[in-house]
């Protein structure tokens, strides 16, 4: 279990965020959304250790963060960065390899997770080629594939582990977007956890079992994509009207932009 | 017979055959270790080629001999050529070994902290911080630092330019880090102002030394192993040593640090701690080179690069392979220094630098879309 319990953080001196409490369990997948600014990735920044929050707390598996070393939180969570820019020519097999190697210990160290981790994210054969000559979701997903190494399994020593995804769909396509949102919701029915900041609405009433919606570094609404994505939330939260629908044969909400008016 | 020749002949092409295959699927590894083996050798040869070459006659054949000490070898070896290659260019070749490791080393670790592949000490201010710190000794030495001299010995002048490296590296990362990015143009331009700051407070120096002191000086604009002699290597060898044998540990970090600050820490870095020790290190080894042979610049920047090209910027491979390239070319334009215009020589940084000045253009140009230029 991934528990924030009132975490505020100020970014150069201004407040960032005001006491956001939210519990993300392993097997389910949490996906956070919002406006542009409204706090997301600083949430996951604090939660995955990177920002010191200025009050509150964080808990990974019932242990405070901040007294657990890089490696020690290095092997229970893994984080997907929005884009990583590398100025050396490093291959995709070199960038993925990294992932192996957590704090300076090999986890497993065998090639073949590096395949897998390929396969898994769909560049299977894109191991020799450049990192620098990849498209933007491709060096997304060659990023994801480093993660994976990372975090290969999603249970260890008993402890469930945790993969903090920062918009991992934004630059995909649409059959990658359902490509890595199939990996994520795996990951957590093998017992692990997702923490996601997510943009696509539609996507994250898919695949999220809970959503935590925020505006201006508050939680606004958090549960179920159901019972959050209502036309009243989102009016309050995206300024602009909308008409959340039920897709019929699924029991999913979604939102036509159609329907939406500002 | 026949089958252990079998295996002979088809273990040669399978091997490289491995290597090639593992490289068109992005694994350099097996390429950088045969590397690595080759530039050992190599390096041992040009160590051995730069004792013999000279005025005087010593083919390895005889030294050898005078080394193990056969009998025979006492009509092999005068007395002088004994001492022109014990005290002359044994002294010569081993400074060079160690400074141009030193340099091609410190050039990598900046490179990979900086996450910036035209990061070198020389091109950042680094060397010439630290020969300010070396100046300032000189300069001073007689009346406000005649306590270190005292108390340091001949360690005084390396432990003077590596306070300056050590000052300036620390002050240029303040300067050019914002949120755990470095941009190139930025790191670029603070180093072009911290230099130009230090050369004026050495100006300043220059200004106020003696005849004496202008002479040492001098020597420390231009680079050279011309001065080699034990004494010297006494003095900055064990501070490069020790330098060199931290850095592979810093290896796995570099390369996770190559994808940012905050992605190494999520990988389990300890970040602080990994900047830290890579600026002491940096700093001293440049400290320690520059106080025995002045500013030689460039191969803290050709060398890493070239490497990058063959074996990638995987740092357990690409630290031990600029060591040994690193100590090599050096010597190269050592000897290339002594004998282009011999019996006269030139300072070996007018040789880096012919060399390494067009090459770094060429990174640049070549790398000016990738680095946001």
């Amino acid at each position: 279990m991934i528990r924030a319990s009132d975490i505020s953080v100020r970014l150069a001196g201004r407040p960032v965020l005001h006491g956001v409490s939210f519990e993300a369990a392993p097997g389910r997948m949490t996906a956070i959304v919002g406006p542009n600014g409204s706090g997301k990735t600083t949430t996951l920044k604090a939660i995955s250790g990177e920002l010191r929050p200025s009050k509150g707390k964080v808990t990974i598996n019932g242990h405070d963060i901040a007294g657990l070393k890089p490696w020690e939180l290095a092997l229970k969570r893994g984080v997907l960065p929005q884009s990583t820019v590398i100025s050396f020519p490093f291959t995709v097999r070199e960038i993925v390899g990294l992932g192996l190697s957590t704090g300076g210990v090999d986890v497993s160290g065998s090639d073949r997770t590096v395949d897998d981790a390929l396969e898994a994210v769909d560049l299977a054969g894109f191991s020799g080629r450049f990192y620098q000559e990849l498209s933007g979701g491709e060096q997304q997903r060659v990023q994801l594939a480093r993660v994976l190494c990372q975090i290969a399994v999603p249970v260890r020593d008993g402890e469930p582990r945790y993969l903090l995804l920062d918009e991992p769909v934004s630059s995909l396509d649409i059959r990658h977007q359902l490509t890595i949102m199939r990996l994520a919701r795996q990951f957590c029915e093998r017992g692990g956890g997702v923490i996601a900041v997510m943009h696509d609405l539609n996507l994250t009433a898919m695949f999220a079992d809970q959503m935590v919606v925020m505006k201006a570094g508050r939680i606004r609404a958090l549960g179920a994509a159901k019972d959050v994505l209502t036309d009243e939330t989102m009016e309050a939260v995206f300024g602009c009207r909308m008409q959340v629908s039920i897709a019929p044969a699924r029991d999913v909400p979604f939102i036509l932009p159609q329907t939406a008016s500002l | 017979m026949p089958r252990s020749e079998v295996m002979d002949g088809t273990r040669g092409p399978a091997f490289s055959a491995n290597i090639a295959d593992a490289r068109r699927k992005g694994d350099r590894s097996g390429l950088a270790r045969v590397l690595i083996a080759a530039l050992a050798v190599l390096a041992v040869a040009t160590f051995a080629t730069s004792i013999m070459t000279g005025a005087a006659d010593a083919s390895l054949g005889n030294v050898f001999r005078w080394l193990v000490g056969e009998t025979a070898a006492d009509q092999a070896l005068s007395m002088r050529d004994r001492i022109i290659i014990l005290d002359i260019r044994l002294p010569r070749a081993v400074l060079g070994t160690l400074v141009g490791a030193a340099l091609a080393v410190s050039g990598v670790v900046m490179q990979g902290l900086f996450r910036n592949p035209l990061a070198d000490p020389g091109l950042v201010g680094v060397s010439s911080g630290a020969s300010l710190g070396a100046v300032l000794l000189i300069v001073l030495g007689g009346t406000a630092f005649g306590p270190i001299f005292a108390l340091f010995g001949f360690y005084a002048l390396p432990l003077g330019a590596f306070g300056g490296g050590l000052a300036t590296t620390m002050l240029l990362y303040r300067i050019a880090t914002r949120s755990g990015q470095t941009s190139v143009a930025t790191i670029l331009l603070a180093g072009i102002a911290l230099g130009a700051l230090t050369g004026a407070v050495t100006g300043v120096l220059v200004f106020v030394a003696d005849d004496k002191q202008l002479r040492d000086l001098t020597f420390w604009g231009l680079g050279s192993l011309a001065g080699a002699n034990w004494t010297k290597i006494l003095a900055a060898g064990p501070i490069i040593l020790l330098s060199l044998s931290v850095v592979p540990f810093l290896a796995r970090g570099l390369n996770a640090i190559t994808l940012g600050e905050a992605a190494a820490f999520h990988m389990g870095v300890p970040v602080q701690r990994l900047k830290n020790i890579a600026i002491f290190s940096v700093a001293a080894a440049t400290g320690a080179s520059v106080a025995v042979s002045g500013g030689i610049g460039f191969v803290g920047i050709v060398v890493p690069h070239l490497l990058r090209l063959v074996i990638g910027p995987d740092h357990r491979y690409l630290l031990p392979a600029s060591a040994l390239l690193g100590g090599t070319m050096l010597i190269f334009a050592d000897m290339l220094a002594r004998t282009i215009v011999s019996p006269a020589e030139l300072p070996i940084g007018i040789i880096t630098a012919f060399l390494g000045a067009p090459f770094f253009l060429w990174v640049l140009l070549r790398g000016r879309s990738n680095m946001g230029l």
